[in-house]
Formats: structure tokens, C-alpha cells, sequence
């Protein structure tokens, strides 16, 4: 052994003063399925962090042995004791174990060295890159900022997807629930929004946090792979709670991650935060709620379902100056079943958050890809925080895509159209080739300025439908490469001014001349 | 339901009423529902109620070795006597994982001044530092 610690060791002994500090305990009455009740700790608080002591009757160097402290979460306070949760291996529990109170909130370790990280639901490293050294502790339950400590969304959150961004802006502070059917796309869009905030300036960047729930290791592995070719994990904090883990675990999760994002968004700076997803957050608390015998309500979720997930997501806001003008932007999932949005979760979701873009599994297995359904997506608060330039190309978009999609119906019965409607049918055909985007590619808002710009000009009229994507892929090229200055300009006014306008036609005129076989179609 | 019944009756006997007058009562109102029955499980469920308040109000003082007892107890007069407690109603035991030192508890509460602590503490801080 090192010299130091003997010599450490030595001197601890020869100050050897047996401890006379009271502890306040309970004893362990039964154990089952993660959940254990506890008779005694009549002093215990809700959320009061539980340490199950192993070592009685063991000898030293059997208790040596042991794999950490076990920690327990305390649930319900019952009349004659407590039920909790195991905060890990079940089997290291048994009846007549002596529980002590910490006297401790639940809280996770949050500061810069989490950059890059990945934890789970209690803030301990999993990625094998060792221990954090300097940190802060934040409470996992902490009451939201009041009125008085917010203002208003006002700064857009640039998503990098061309139909949020232009038709359903996302404002830093705001709640936007991304819902639709399994394996649509919802984890996609959160991901390339992720992505697409290395397009920020490093000071203006937001902190991102992804909370994984209920979800396979091999799918978060592929994530955290991809964030780090990427160069967004170096922004990113990942928490996973898998679906391996106890329903404890994938409770908790989404209050860690966003009592992680509140240490940054306290000191001042804005975070972003993905709850992927909310559905599976509710049934670990139903099974929870169910093993704690609490009474069970619609569908068998608690009574308190609702309030489970709106405590959580009004944690996300936009501070006032006076505290220090940090955000948390929330993008909770849910995941639906055929469709249907009407379910217990997904209303009680919608209703709390400003607003929902909704994946339909019909576009989706048409190649529309997001597949995001403009007609029934809103974002309530978003449209204050778009930039002038976006709002001057994207204003009548919505609409158009609205109309587009009843005639596209209505073209299924009707053999002759007049020529104004075949045009409309043409245009949206168009405007929404446009509108495609492959995964993992998000565009600066300034790109999708001019590409927005360019299809409302009606740049794209005498490209086959079926080239247009291949088209305006050329032309950001074109635009990033020769164009920059003009790109650069929109950025950095967020205004279209009249300038760029003209510079934006002359390119695009260029761009034509230049690839005159792009150019076939004929209406 | 045999636990509600059990409960019942432990309650009402820290009320003060006679164990023999309760169970008398018990017995009476269980005749009168037709869950005569139900008799056995209430003894065993209270049975059970019982042990487990005795191991709440109950004060157990471990040592690693019993010629410690005396000088444990003399260790823990003062605490014993801010918790309004007799030397003679403390259960001693005897635990040698302990090492040395002694353990109290009971009454939800638990002072742990055993040497077994100290150097699974002084073991943890080292490591772990």
C-alpha cells in the first residue's frame, strides 16, 4: 500500500473517537418488484433519499466487498411507515434490513464536466470515462420559476428542419411536444435539432440534453455515436434510463435531466431538453404507482399522472434578466398508438404544452420524411421568436400546403381540373419536394431563407417534381460556396432586406443558366 | 381484512380497554357478521402487529463480545436516560463482526459506535479519496 495512506490510515486511528451520532431508522417488512415497505422512519420526508444498510451482521471484510451504497426513494408516507423505491439491485435487499434516514432530497451532480457525458437517472457516469470531480448538486424536485421570475418567448430555437422552422417556430423557453406513431421519425427531429445547434454561435448556443426512457441501449448507443460524429455531443448531456432499468429509474430520469439543465439555465444560459419519450415516463409510473397499491384512475394511471408531467414540463422556461435571463426549451415525445392522439396521455401532453407537431405514419410511408402534418401542427408561442426573414418567405407556406393537401384528395375523383388548380396541385407538389429533408442533415436558418425564397419565386415551377430535392440540393451547395457573403447577411440582420432579395434572384438566375437541364418541365 | 381487524384491536387496547373485554368484543361482532372464522388469521395478524411494535418501542444493545456489556452500558446510561429508558429493559446482544464497540437501537433510532463502522468508514474514505 502507498506510504501516504498508511500513514493517513495510522493517524485516523490514533484520533479514533467512536461515534455517538443518532441516526434515525426504519426496518425493511417486505420487498417486492423494486418497491419496499418500510416500518419506522416516521421522520421521513416524500423524495427523501433512503439508505439500506447491508453490512449488519456481515464481517469487515465481507462488507468491504460490497458493490457501493444501495439508496432507496421514498414514495408514500403511510401511517405506520413508508414505502420506497430501490434505486438499484433488488436482490441486495432483504426483509428485517435496517433503513436509514439521509435527511437528503433526491439531487443529481450538474456543472460543465457533464458536457459530453453520459448518465443515468442519478447522475453517475456510464460511459466508462470515470468519475466527475467537480460538480453541483440540483434537486431532482424543485418547484417551477413563478410568473414574476419569466418573460416572454422571444428568441427563436432554430430546429434546422425547414417545415418547423418556417411553419411551426420554436422559441427558446417554449414546450413543443413532437407526437406521432412508433418509428416515424419523432426521435429524428429531436436529434437533427440537437445537430443543428452547431450552426449557433458558440456563445449563443444552447446546452443540450437528451433523456432517453425506456429505451434499448443499442438504439441510445447509436445516438450517442451519431451526436458524437457530429460534434454535438461536446454540447450534449445524455441521460439514459433504459428499458432494462428499474421503473424507478425511468421515472426519475426526466426530473435529472431537467434539474441538470437548471444549473446552466440558473447561471444564465440556454438549454434545450429532449424527453424521448413522455409515454414510456408514464407507464414506469403507473407500474410504480400500482406496486405502491395507489389507487389507479383511467387506462390504471395514477390520479396524479397529470400532474406528474406538467410539474416537469413547466420547469421549462424563460428567466427575466434580473435572473439571469437563462431558458430551458422543452421537447417532450409521446408516442401514440394507430394514431391515436385522443388517448389519456398524449391529451393530458398536448394540453400542457404550447404547442405539437404531429407525425403521421401516411406521409411517412409516402417519402415525406419528416413526416410532420403542417395542417394539424401548431406552435402557440413560437410564431414571436421567428426571425423577419423567415416570416417574409414563410408566411403564406402553411396555408398553401393546407389547400394543396384537400385537393390532392379531391384530384382522386376529379379527371379535369382547370388550370389554376392543376397549378395549385403543382406548386404543393413542389413545395413540399421542397420541404423534404434526410435525417441527420438540418439546414442553417439563413439556407433556408434563400431555399424557402427560391420555391416561393417559383424557382423550382420547371423542375420535374421528382428532381426537386436533387435540385435544391445543388443549389445550397451553390449558395454555401459562392453565396456566403449574401447567407451571412441574412444571419446576421435575421431581415430579408431588399439587398439580399435582389443578391438572392441574381444567384438563383446564375444557378439556372448553369444547370439548364434541371429546368425540363413544362406545366 | 384479517390485518384491519388486527389493527382494531391493538388499538383499541392502547386505548386502555381490557384485553379480554376487546377480543370478548371482537369475538361478539364477528358472530354477529357470520366470520367466526376469521378468528385464527386475526390472532396470527396480531400476533405479527405485536412483534412489530415491540421491535419499535424495544431497545437492543449489541457488543462484539459479552464481557463488553458492562462497559457498554455504562456508555449508553446517558443516552438511555434522555430517551426515559431503564438499563434492565435494554435486550443485549452479542454480535462479533462488530469488532469492538457497541450498537444501539431501537425506537427508530440507531448509534452505531462499533469499531466495524469506523473502519469500514476510515476503508471507504481511503479508497475512495
Amino acid at each position: 500500500m502507498h506510504n501516504s495512506i498508511v500513514e493517513k490510515i495510522i493517524k485516523e486511528i490514533e484520533h479514533f473517537a467512536p461515534s455517538r451520532e443518532s441516526e434515525h431508522v426504519g426496518r425493511v417488512t417486505s420487498v417486492g418488484d423494486g418497491v419496499v415497505a418500510i416500518d419506522g422512519l416516521s421522520g421521513a420526508v416524500m423524495s427523501e433519499i433512503i439508505l439500506f444498510e447491508e453490512d449488519k451482521g456481515k464481517k469487515l471484510t465481507d462488507a468491504m466487498k460490497d458493490r457501493g451504497e444501495l439508496y432507496g426513494l421514498v414514495l408514500n408516507l403511510e401511517e405506520d411507515g413508508v414505502r420506497a423505491t430501490i434505486l438499484g439491485d433488488t436482490s441486495r435487499v432483504s426483509e428485517g434490513m435496517t433503513v436509514k434516514s439521509t435527511g437528503r432530497i433526491l439531487s443529481v451532480p450538474s456543472g460543465d464536466e457533464l458536457l459530453g457525458r453520459v448518465v443515468n437517472a442519478l447522475g453517475e457516469p456510464i460511459d466508462g470515462r470515470g468519475p466527475f470531480k467537480k460538480t453541483t448538486m440540483m434537486p431532482v424536485e424543485r418547484q417551477a420559476s413563478g410568473v414574476i421570475d419569466r418573460r416572454s418567448v422571444s428568441v427563436p430555437l432554430q430546429t434546422g428542419i425547414k417545415a418547423i422552422d418556417s411553419m411551426i417556430p420554436i422559441g427558446r423557453g417554449q414546450r413543443e411536444l413532437i407526437i406521432g406513431d412508433r418509428s416515424i421519425g419523432k426521435t429524428t427531429v429531436a436529434i437533427d435539432t440537437i445537430i443543428n445547434q452547431r450552426n449557433e454561435p458558440e456563445e449563443r448556443r444552447p446546452i443540450c440534453i437528451y433523456v432517453a426512457i425506456g429505451q434499448k441501449e443499442s438504439k441510445t448507443a447509436r445516438i450517442v455515436e451519431q451526436l458524437r460524429r457530429e460534434r454535438a455531443l461536446e454540447y450534449t448531456i445524455v441521460v439514459d434510463a433504459p428499458a432494462s432499468a428499474p421503473a424507478a429509474l425511468q421515472f426519475l430520469a426526466p426530473f435529472s435531466g431537467v434539474a441538470i439543465g437548471e444549473y446552466f439555465m440558473d447561471a444564465g444560459r440556454d438549454v434545450l431538453i429532449v424527453y424521448d419519450d413522455l409515454s414510456k415516463q408514464a407507464v414506469a409510473y403507473r407500474e410504480l404507482s400500482l406496486l405502491l397499491r395507489r389507487p389507479p384512475g383511467r387506462e390504471a394511471y395514477p390520479g396524479d399522472i397529470f400532474y406528474l408531467h406538467s410539474r416537469l414540463l413547466e420547469r421549462a422556461a424563460r428567466l427575466s434578466e434580473a435572473k439571469g435571463g437563462g431558458s430551458i426549451t422543452a421537447l417532450p415525445i409521446i408516442e401514440t398508438q394507430d394514431g391515436d392522439v385522443s388517448a389519456y396521455i398524449p391529451t393530458n401532453v398536448i394540453s400542457i404544452t404550447d404547442g405539437q407537431i404531429f407525425l403521421i405514419a401516411e406521409l411517412f410511408n409516402k417519402g415525406v420524411r419528416p413526416a410532420i402534418d403542417v395542417g394539424i401542427s401548431v406552435s402557440r408561442v413560437g410564431s414571436s421568436a421567428q426571425t423577419k426573414a423567415m416570416k417574409s418567405v414563410a408566411g403564406g407556406l402553411k396555408l398553401e400546403l393546407a389547400q394543396f393537401r384537400e385537393l390532392e384528395a379531391f384530384m382522386q375523383f376529379a379527371q379535369d381540373l382547370d388550370k389554376a388548380t392543376a397549378d395549385r396541385i403543382e406548386s404543393g407538389r413542389r413545395m413540399v419536394e421542397v420541404l423534404k429533408q434526410k435525417n441527420g442533415a438540418p439546414l442553417p436558418v439563413e439556407m433556408q431563407v434563400a431555399v424557402l425564397y427560391a420555391a416561393g419565386h417559383k424557382f423550382f415551377a420547371d423542375v420535374p417534381a421528382n428532381k426537386v430535392t436533387a435540385v435544391e440540393a445543388q443549389l445550397v451547395e451553390y449558395l454555401d460556396g459562392q453565396n456566403a457573403k449574401i447567407l451571412t447577411e441574412i444571419r446576421r440582420s435575421g431581415t430579408l432586406s431588399d439587398d439580399s432579395k435582389k443578391g438572392l434572384e441574381k444567384v438563383l438566375e446564375e444557378f439556372r443558366l448553369a444547370h439548364p437541364e434541371s429546368f425540363t418541365n413544362k406545366i | 381484512m384479517e390485518n384491519a381487524y388486527a389493527q382494531a384491536l391493538m388499538r383499541m387496547m392502547s386505548r386502555g380497554m381490557n384485553p379480554k373485554d376487546a377480543v370478548a368484543a371482537l369475538h361478539t361482532l364477528l358472530v354477529r357478521l357470520g366470520r367466526e372464522s376469521l378468528l385464527p388469521k386475526i390472532g396470527r395478524a396480531f400476533g405479527r402487529l405485536a412483534e412489530r411494535e415491540g421491535g419499535r418501542t424495544g431497545i437492543t444493545l449489541t457488543v462484539a463480545r459479552h464481557k463488553d456489556t458492562h462497559a457498554a452500558q455504562h456508555a449508553i446510561k446517558d443516552i438511555l436516560s434522555k430517551m426515559k429508558t431503564d438499563t434492565d429493559e435494554v435486550v443485549v446482544r452479542t454480535d462479533d463482526s462488530l469488532i469492538g464497540g457497541w450498537r444501539l437501537e431501537g425506537r427508530e433510532r440507531l448509534i452505531d459506535a462499533s469499531f466495524k463502522k469506523y473502519l469500514l468508514s476510515l476503508y471507504n474514505r481511503a479508497t475512495q479519496s
